[in-house]
């Protein structure tokens, strides 16, 4: 089958521009998981992996057989990656129709808010190599809510860590299945404050009421 | 004996110290009285902090829809060799500018909305390069430095963050308000900020300490006046714990935000208002 008849199909990946996160660049290279977008209709990979995983993209990209998957990636884009989720968010304009993807993301929160905004499906994975946990507390509420699915690097409960190098792998093939359920009911993003958010007054109403405005 | 008297001297005389120390600390900590109250149309400073990655993300989108009627001078604060925060301000301040100039068209140039009619003359939009400044500090920590070195990094930080406060770049020229202006010809009209809102990068965290000291001491007023109001937020991504900056500001600030339930009422002193990014 030629990749013509289909339409063009990105998985994003990124790790933001502050530290770098090689165990993703790695998952994202596994056979299974790029198995996982072929069976789900992606045509593209394209990964943002920082300032130094160039060369472990490049070798990882070179061994990557599966012809239907195009692999592309660059460092780092000063502008912001909006230009890149955009593209995994697809587009209806006529000529370049393309499907709408996933952005499969570090769990840092301005590249969270940013796929969020453009309410394209996430796939968030905390860092594990970051001693304190507070991306795995994120990504958890998150998935809590409805808002992305939470890829792990390493499914095994913490108790049982010493499994790891038995059955240590990623959850990321399946999250991928997973992200093309939430496609369909994707909310949209900032939430509505309403009922326990009882004080519509927000953060300009604590500034005013700071600044000591008297009308 | 002799010696023994001055023991006793010196000690009493330490401890009458730190008992007025502590006094002075236990001042100028929240609760503080009521800010002054003012017009909307008093021109007004608000000091930014930025950090960097999701700091400053967070903060520009909570700021987003921020009235430059209100807040007629910005002042963003950056870490010195933090070229993408200070892009990202840039940006925004271009991106305010061109909205006051699209809603301002049509109503005689001022973006005033209808509920304040009333004093619709006196209000209009302070933007464009005139009205912001970037200032730069030196980081409090560079990441991958020793830890060992971070104190004296710090207290560069802090004396940089001193030297910002009393004298804030381009806010020199800003007329007080009468009732602000200083009384005595000893001590110079103070330029600080009205307000400084961060979200918790460390260069913040020794913004904020470089307030208290200057309260501590009333330099040009800095406590009597009123002025240096702090807010925090934390960030979005602390969802059941504090960050660290979060636990050493949490009895410091004048407000504290947070923006998931779990930490409403945290210290004491959490306010939930919902999402704010």
């Amino acid at each position: 089958m030629s990749s013509v008849s289909k339409p063009t199909k990105v998985c994003f990946v990124t790790i933001g521009a502050t530290a770098s996160f090689d165990a993703l660049i790695q998952a994202c290279f596994q056979p299974d998981f790029i198995v996982a977008l072929a069976a789900a209709n992606y045509t593209d990979l394209l990964v943002q992996y920082g300032r130094d995983g160039q060369r472990l993209f490049e070798e990882l990209s070179s061994r990557q057989e599966l012809k239907s998957i195009v692999t592309r990636g660059f460092d780092f884009n000063s502008k912001g990656l909006g230009e890149e989720m955009r593209a995994a968010k697809g587009t209806k304009e006529k000529g370049r129709e393309s499907a709408e993807g996933v952005v499969l993301s570090h769990a840092g929160s301005g590249s969270i808010l940013d796929a969020l905004r453009i309410g394209v499906p996430l796939i968030v994975v905390p860092n594990p190599s970051l001693l304190d946990d507070h991306q795995t507390e994120l990504a958890e509420a998150l998935q809590e809510q409805g808002y992305v699915v939470h890829g792990r690097l390493r499914w095994v409960p913490s108790t049982f860590a010493f499994l790891i190098l038995l059955i240590g792998r990623s959850n990321l093939p399946a999250a991928i299945a997973e992200s093309e359920e939430l496609r369909k009911r994707q909310q949209a993003w900032p939430p509505i404050n309403s009922g326990v958010h009882r004080r519509a007054q927000g953060l300009a109403g604590i500034m005013d009421e700071e600044m000591g405005f008297l009308d | 004996m002799a010696l023994a008297v001055l023991f006793r001297l010196i000690f009493t005389a330490l401890a009458l110290a730190i008992i007025l120390v502590s006094a002075r600390i236990l001042q100028i900590l929240p609760p503080r009285k009521p800010p002054v109250p003012r017009k909307r149309s008093s021109p007004t400073t608000l000091m930014i902090v930025l950090g960097s990655g999701g700091h400053t993300a967070e903060m520009l989108a909570m700021l987003k829809d921020l009235d430059p009627t209100l807040y007629t001078r910005r002042i963003w604060v950056v870490g010195e060799d933090d070229w993408l925060s200070k892009k990202r301000a840039v940006e925004f301040e271009q991106r305010l500018e061109e909205k006051m100039r699209a809603g301002g068209a049509g109503k005689d140039g001022s973006a005033v909305k209808a509920d304040n009619m009333r004093t619709r003359q006196e209000l209009r939009p302070n933007t464009g390069s005139n009205s912001y400044t970037i200032a730069e500090v030196p980081r409090a920590r560079r990441i991958h430095q020793p830890l060992y070195t971070t104190p004296f990094s710090a207290l560069l930080c802090l004396w940089a963050c001193v030297k910002l406060l009393m004298a804030p770049p381009g806010v020199g020229h800003t007329k007080q308000p009468l009732s602000l202006q200083s009384k005595s010809k000893f001590s110079k009209p103070s330029t600080y900020p009205d307000l400084i809102i961060t979200n918790g990068p460390a260069t913040a965290t020794i913004l904020i300490i470089a307030t208290c000291m200057l309260r501590f001491f009333n330099a040009r007023q800095a406590d009597t006046q009123g002025k240096m109001r702090t807010i925090y937020v934390e960030s979005w991504a602390r969802v059941k714990r504090l960050s660290l900056s979060g636990k050493l500001l949490v009895g410091v600030v004048d407000r504290f935000v947070v923006q998931w339930p779990s930490l409403d009422g945290v210290g004491g002193r959490g306010e939930y208002l919902g999402v704010l990014v």
